[in-house]
């Protein structure tokens, strides 16, 4: 299948980074739309070529594999469903790294003061899952005897944490961890070393996969709880729960795609999979640290932070029903006159709570003013600056995450100061200095006339009709996207005009395969991808149908082989 | 996403209240009474800038050695005979990045940034630092002789993209939460001699395990991801030594009586906390280097595009957003160079604290080194030239210090190799992959 929308984009990207218009040292992006050749799992954008023609013919084909270890989020829900902690990990953790959208600590190793938060962690919550030795415990010490209730305490407690059942040196070893804090402080003691252990074991904190079973060319199969753990990282960003444990240990999984594809509908149907759609859309549309950022006050008296976080739960409650509950297109989600809003988004909107509405059935919004996700108060003002909107930022999210064309970054010692909010022009007019600036206008081009179709919108997403007392103009264009080119007027429009696109359809595929796997897609994912696009397209493009794709694909079920140690 | 719910029990031992310096510290019996300045360990403590400065109103007038400070170098005046001010540095901008994330991960390491396309380390389409910032070098070389090798501290930093790097894809990130690294530092002090020996014994026992688990899984891994088990190792190795050491602390440290934890909220979220954490912050690090756990230490305030509002000042604007007014906007150029001013005044109070510890017959500030920089030069057009640097204290008389120093136009790699020529490695003539020269700075010593 051609993607003549990309050859369009890469050819643009080509030329500016020759003619030095965008930065011209930054050859990444120019190499990501050059690659057509190479094996390498560069992390190329596989809209580069059509799959290869031996995808039809030869063996599974996936790409790199890399130990990644929990991300803040999943290690938060994985000591929540592995102990019954409220305590959030992530609070002393640093940051995630980011790979594209989505957060994926793929690259960097720990360093020795995370070591040591893990440590001190595991500790904390030891010590308090203790307390409650006997909703810890599989058994009764004082009926079956201390030790033995001990030795199935780190067969049961082993297979949970480690997200399989233990070798024989690890349940010897952590025995000995157990038999060591018997004699320091006895029972209790020995059994909160056991989990003190568990929880700082490199099995525990990352995923750890290495395939079972034979070698196909250059895969190897996932066991299969290492897939019953793929499946619950990506729809519930947590650990596998007892119905998936005893299906991996039970040989459900042999028939590979078809058990697969079962337990995700089971998972889909089941509330925590609203935790990872939830998750997936912030990360997707950048709004994750929207609940840390603060406004100006003199321009937005009434923002705080809480009306933030406000704002992302509606976005998150309302993808989850688009998927869920609704229709689960992606047209809906990129459409539809109707959101969740809470609290104060209320105002954001303009329209007053209904008594009595406890946010479980979808609000109807005005379809002039609002379709879909990227009308949402959460997106528009994440992508703002604090003062007034940003036609930058919201261009930007648009080109980089709904089109998948990654932008170059600002050429050096250029001068990059932004209009200052002027009570005698319009935002737009402000910003005109970008097309007059040759420099600038290269990328602004793909940039701006995308972002003024969003100036209806103010910086904290309420819909405006004057801009410093003058009339907003949100007619904007869409360029080089490849297959919806053209003019527009205000959001709504460009919502529309993006539901309808090959290129954003792709993209979409593509976030939820980087999401899935923390990594980008490369050449040897082509198939995958063109599996994820296929059903995508015969399901009318239905993402809980691309969500149950997803987990029969290659890239899902295999991982390269390799030699250990080599 | 953003750190709200507190996490139990940190800070359960003891939590520091923000009290100036001197009375904080005052408890301490002077750690190394040696009258021989030879005898005293240096410091180093490198300290980062974000979003630029006002370049006209940071730099001195005057003569090298007859100099007046500036307004945004103003509150320093009463150390002007340890300052080293430096003009005309010069800051690589070569290979991929850009602008705030570039500069910021170069302040001390004068490296590129790797060009990664699966992986946005520092922002775009560049990966992480390919270099090691110069505290790291020397913790690599003399860490050993402490308790912890090196010591990062953050205010709402809150960031993984930061200027310390161990080496190329080896950031590390500053702790934010004060109480979190009281616990790290002095946790273990309240403990009596039967308490520590048990937790030491269970540490070990736990440790044993993690061990073994961590061996079998690198014998698992293709040998391009070992350097991740390889790493977890060290860091468990590095916990393992500190077991066996006779006391945490020398006996000459106290920890101060302290009083009632903050939220994560107001640790690392709070905008109008920052002055608070940035005190508490400074005072536990100065107490670190006094009880000798460490002897390279760095501290960031915020990170690249710092969106600090300066409310504490009367200025609500977000210091990215205001770094990219026009030379010619008068008052946002005063807002920003009240701003950094603050930040002067922030390291005024380092150098008191440090000034306040006698040692090797001055002050624990003579045998220190302190090195302050900035991201950027303007921020207005992401500029790496002229970055401001300046230095505090002599390294133990190594520098002559008392003097503004402009070099017209000099590569910062210099400087890096001067201060490691400084910090007990003289041998070292370049410094970082960005280097196009050799030789440390000229005029120092």
């Amino acid at each position: 299948m051609s993607n003549p929308t990309f050859v369009t984009y890469a050819a643009l990207a080509l030329s500016l980074a020759a003619s030095g218009g965008c930065n011209a040292d930054d050859s990444a992006s120019a190499d990501a739309a050059e690659s057509g050749s190479g094996g390498s799992d560069s992390g190329a954008e596989s809209g580069d070529l059509p799959p290869p023609v031996e995808c039809l013919e030869g063996g599974p084909t996936v790409g790199a594999w890399y130990l990644r270890r929990l991300t803040g989020a999943q290690l938060d829900n994985t000591v929540r469903d592995l102990l019954g902690t409220t305590s959030r990990p992530s609070d002393l953790l640093p940051q995630d790294e980011i790979v594209g959208a989505f957060y994926s600590n793929v690259s960097a190793p720990v360093t020795n003061a995370m070591v040591e938060t893990y440590m001190d962690l595991s500790e904390t919550l030891a010590l308090e899952a203790v307390q409650d030795l006997s909703g810890l415990l599989p058994c009764d010490p004082d009926a079956v005897g201390e030790d033995v209730c001990a030795g199935e305490f780190v067969d049961t407690f082993g297979l949970r944490a480690y997200r399989r059942p233990l070798s024989a040196d690890e349940r010897d070893a952590l025995g000995g961890a157990y038999e060591a804090g018997r004699q320091l402080g006895g029972f209790e003691t020995g059994i909160r070393l056991v989990v003190t252990a568990a929880l700082q074991s490199p099995y525990f904190l990352y995923h750890a996969e290495f395939g079972a079973g034979t070698a196909q060319g250059t895969v190897v199969p996932l066991g299969e709880y290492e897939l019953a753990s793929r499946l619950s990282y990506f729809l519930w960003n947590t650990m596998p729960d007892a119905e998936l444990l005893t299906a991996a240990g039970d040989g459900s999984f042999a028939d590979a795609p078809g058990a697969l594809r079962a337990q995700a509908e089971r998972m889909l149907d089941d509330p925590r999979a609203s935790n990872a759609i939830r998750s997936f859309h912030l990360q997707w549309l950048g709004i994750s640290e929207l609940d840390g950022v603060e406004k100006d006050p003199e321009f937005f008296p009434d923002y705080t932070p809480a009306l933030g976080a406000a704002m992302q739960r509606e976005t998150g409650t309302f993808a989850d029903y688009v998927i869920r509950f609704s229709d689960g297109k992606l047209s809906t989600l990129l459409t539809a006159p109707l959101s969740f809003p809470e609290g104060k988004v209320f105002n954001i909107y303009g329209i007053a709570k209904p008594a009595g509405y406890d946010g479980t059935t979808p609000i109807a919004l005005d379809p002039a003013q609002r379709a879909g996700i990227l009308t949402h108060p959460s997106v528009l003002t994440m992508h703002a600056q604090s003062d007034q909107t940003s036609p930058i930022r919201r261009g930007v999210l648009v080109r980089e995450n709904i089109l998948c064309q990654p932008l170059p970054e600002p050429p050096p010692d250029v001068n990059n100061v932004p209009p200052a909010p002027d009570a005698n022009s319009t935002t737009r007019e402000r910003f005109e200095q970008h097309r007059a600036d040759p420099k600038c206008a290269a990328c602004h081009e793909l940039i701006d006339p995308l972002g003024f179709g969003f100036e209806s919108y103010d910086g904290t997403g309420a819909f405006r009709q004057t801009d410093n007392g003058m009339p907003v103009d949100a007619s904007g264009a869409l360029t080089s996207s490849g297959d919806v080119d053209g003019d527009f007027d205000g959001a709504t429009e460009l919502a529309f005009r993006l539901a309808d696109s090959d290129v954003v359809r792709g993209c979409v595929s593509k976030q939820w395969f980087r999401y899935a796997f923390g990594r980008n897609e490369s050449l040897s994912d082509a198939c995958s991808v063109a599996t994820l696009d296929s059903a995508f397209a015969a399901s009318d493009y239905n993402i809980r149908e691309l969500l149950l794709t997803l987990v029969t694909t290659d890239a899902f079920r295999y991982r390269p082989s390799q030699e250990p140690g080599q | 996403m953003i750190r709200r719910t507190s996490f139990p029990n940190i800070g359960r031992r003891s939590v520091l209240k923000g009290l100036g310096a001197a009375a904080v510290l005052a408890p301490f019996v002077p750690l190394l009474e040696s009258e021989a300045s030879q005898d005293v360990p240096k410091r180093l403590i490198l300290l980062n800038g974000a979003n630029g400065t006002v370049y006209n109103n940071w730099l001195p007038t005057g003569s090298e050695t007859d100099f007046t400070l500036s307004p945004i170098l103003a509150p320093l005046e009463s150390h002007r005979d340890r300052l080293l001010v430096l003009g005309g540095m010069r800051v690589g901008s070569e290979g991929p990045g850009q602008g705030h994330g570039l500069g910021y991960a170069t302040q001390w390491n004068g490296s590129v940034l790797q060009n990664d396309p699966l992986f946005t380390g520092m922002g775009g389409a560049s990966g992480w630092s390919n270099g090691t910032s110069i505290d790291q070098t020397l913790a690599q070389s003399f860490g050993d002789k402490t308790a912890f090798p090196s010591l990062e501290f953050g205010v709402q930093h809150v960031s993984n993209r930061g200027m310390i790097s161990a080496g190329p894809a080896q950031p590390i990130q500053p702790e934010d939460n004060p109480y979190a690294m009281f616990d790290r530092l002095f946790g273990d002090i309240g403990l009596s001699p039967e308490q520590l020996a048990q937790v030491r014994a269970e540490r070990q026992s736990v440790i044993d395990v993690v061990k073994g688990d961590i061996a079998s899984l690198d014998t698992k891994l293709g040998a391009e991801e070992r350097y991740k088990t390889q790493a977890h190792l060290q860091g468990i190795r590095e916990i393992e030594q500190r077991l066996t050491l006779d006391t945490t602390l020398p006996d000459s440290c106290t920890a101060p009586d302290l009083g009632d934890p903050l939220s994560i909220f107001e640790i690392v979220q709070q905008n109008d906390m920052v002055p608070v954490i940035s005190r508490l912050q400074i005072d536990l690090m100065v107490m670190a280097l006094a009880c000798d756990l460490t002897r390279f230490t760095s501290l960031q305030w915020s990170r690249a595009l710092s969106p600090w509002r300066f409310t504490w000042l009367g200025i609500p604007d977000d210091h990215h957003e205001l770094s990219h007014s026009a030379d010619s906007d008068a008052p946002a150029q005063a807002k920003l160079t009240q701003i950094n001013a603050w930040y002067a005044g922030e390291v005024a109070y380092l150098l008191d604290a440090l000034d306040a510890i006698p040692e090797g017959g001055g002050t624990m500030l003579d045998s220190s080194l302190v090195g302050w920089s900035n991201a950027l030069a303007a921020g207005n057009i992401h500029s790496s030239y002229p970055v401001p640097y300046v230095l505090a204290g002599s390294a133990a008389g190594y520098f002559q210090t008392g003097r503004f120093i402009d070099y017209g136009d000099v590569s910062q790699n210099r400087l890096l190799v001067s201060v490691c020529n400084a910090m007990g490695l003289p041998d070292v003539v370049t410094y970082g992959d960005m280097d196009r020269g050799s030789g440390p700075l000229a005029g120092l010593v």
